[in-house]
């Protein structure tokens, strides 16, 4: 009598483990993901601060700032999807990108201490985000082993679990930096 | 930072006339050890032998540690102001050297690197100062526990012997990351990681990408993003390098906007010999590259690398 109970709660048991893991490593996903939206905002929130201070200064990159205000205004306006809201974050951190490298022609700007304040800020948040999507790779990475070995993989099959995507680098930042480029402009 | 060649020539224009008059110091000093141990060891040994009792010789013996320690003491002390203290200006001259003081209880304690109760705590050779825009200070700190025996003896135990060093960040961050050596993965592999995620008193395990330094450390966090915002990619690369660099164990945590790091030794660290010469360059070269090791902390982590808000 005894062993047939104990077979039947580990039975019962088992499966219940499975699938606390798995929602567990779904969630951690979700909430991961959060947090990259939520330092996004905190970045969005930066800019109008980072082209009103540069505006000024910088005549020959009107089109570049212009460019990051309506991508900023395109990423807040809400209703995008998980897939819309990282390809328009990957075009604005080049542009942002674009703008700090374009800085080292104007001098007076490089000295503005409102503007060194907010570089510094946009550093760090740079870094934050970094950091999020390499916590969002990490918690994908758990959750896929988990979906794809076994014996979760039963039970996520069963609970129609698929892979999920992990952030990718964009082909412009993956390719190396052309040193040789760099110094033929000059 | 100075390099070897700087220090040799310091060596001879500095260093040299004061290390002959230490050398004398030292002289003396053995000498009156080597006579107090002639006199002390042949008599507690007859007394012994007299009247077949082992307390005179125990008390002998304990009489030449004693007379060791006493005849040193001066010598000890005018060694670390005479040398120590110059090599520490050698290696930078914003530093300041304090021979006797360490770092606090309090510190090493809020560096939460060690959980067991702290029962002795003693360190000396303190070092502090500004490097670039980053405040450091380390010193000499050996911190103990105690059990006792069915006895009722006592037992001390060392919970760390080393350089504890502890500098401002470059980043500002809220919680608390504490980077250890890893003993479980290294055992047992993919068990030990599972293991370490039981660890709960330590916070939740965070997992990097980078395998070398996987499998050299074990991250604990408070979430699983702040600690990959301080152990950037370039500065986990960095620390295995400074770890395969010492060559020795270290432990890392970052609270309170500080980094703190034990680096443990098994010896003495910044003590003259008494039985060797003085006038050698060996032990001066092992005591500069001791402090440089330290003090290049700040180079080899990038700690003045101040691009993000904080200044």
């Amino acid at each position: 009598m005894m062993p047939g109970i104990i077979i039947a709660a580990v039975l019962v048991l088992i499966p219940v483990m499975l699938y606390n893991s798995l929602v567990g490593k779904k969630n951690q996903v979700t909430n991961v993901f959060a947090s990259i939206d939520t330092l996004l905002k905190k970045r969005y929130d930066l800019i109008p601060n980072l082209i009103s201070t540069v505006k000024t200064y910088m005549e020959h990159e009107r089109g570049t700032l212009t460019e990051i205000t309506e991508l900023r205004a395109k990423a807040t306006s809400g209703q995008l999807s998980d897939d819309d809201k990282v390809d328009l974050d990957n075009k604005i951190s080049k542009a942002l990108g674009g703008i700090m490298i374009a800085v080292e022609n104007y001098p007076d700007l490089k000295a503005n201490q409102n503007f060194l304040q907010l570089q510094g800020s946009l550093n760090e948040i740079e870094e934050q985000i970094s950091a999020a999507r390499r916590a969002y790779n990490a918690s994908v990475t758990d959750y896929n082993n988990a979906v794809e070995m076994f014996p979760t993989n039963i039970m996520a099959s069963v609970m129609s679990y698929k892979l999920k995507k992990v952030f990718e680098i964009v082909a412009a930042e993956r390719k190396n930096v052309d040193v040789k480029g760099l110094f033929s402009n000059k | 930072m100075k390099t070897l060649e700087e220090l040799r020539s310091y060596y001879i224009n500095i260093l040299w006339p004061e290390l002959r008059v230490l050398e004398e110091e030292r002289k003396k000093s053995l000498n009156k050890i080597i006579i107090s141990a002639l006199i002390i060891i042949p008599l507690s040994a007859f007394l012994t032998y007299v009247l077949t009792h082992p307390f005179p010789i125990i008390f002998g013996v304990l009489g030449v540690i004693g007379a060791n320690w006493l005849f040193t003491r001066e010598y000890v002390s005018n060694f670390k102001t005479g040398i120590i203290e110059k090599i520490v200006t050698c290696v930078d001259d914003n530093l300041k050297y304090s021979k006797s003081s360490y770092i606090p209880q309090s510190t090493f304690a809020s560096g939460k690197i060690f959980k067991q109760r702290i029962d002795r705590y003693r360190g000396d050779d303190h070092v502090q100062g500004t490097l670039g825009q980053t405040e450091v200070e380390f010193s000499e700190i050996h911190a103990q526990y105690v059990t006792r025996d069915s006895k009722g003896n006592r037992h001390y135990h060392t919970i760390f012997k080393g350089l504890f060093f502890v500098a401002d960040f470059n980043k500002e961050f809220k919680g608390t990351t504490i980077v250890l050596p890893d003993v479980a993965e290294k055992m047992f592999g993919g068990l030990g990681a599972m293991f370490q995620s039981w660890n709960k008193g330590r916070g939740q395990l965070v997992k990097l990408e980078d395998p070398e330094f996987e499998k050299m450390f074990v991250v604990y966090g408070e979430d699983q993003i702040e600690p990959r915002y301080i152990l950037s990619t370039s500065l986990m690369r960095r620390i295995t390098d400074f770890k395969k660099k010492t060559k020795r164990q270290i432990h890392l945590s970052f609270i309170g906007s500080h980094i703190f790091i034990a680096i443990s030794y098994r010896r003495d660290l910044f003590e003259p010999r008494i039985f060797r010469t003085l006038l050698s360059f060996v032990p001066i070269q092992q005591y500069f590259e001791d402090l440089q090791l330290a003090v290049g902390i700040v180079e080899d982590l990038n700690l003045n690398t101040r691009i993000w808000s904080k200044q």
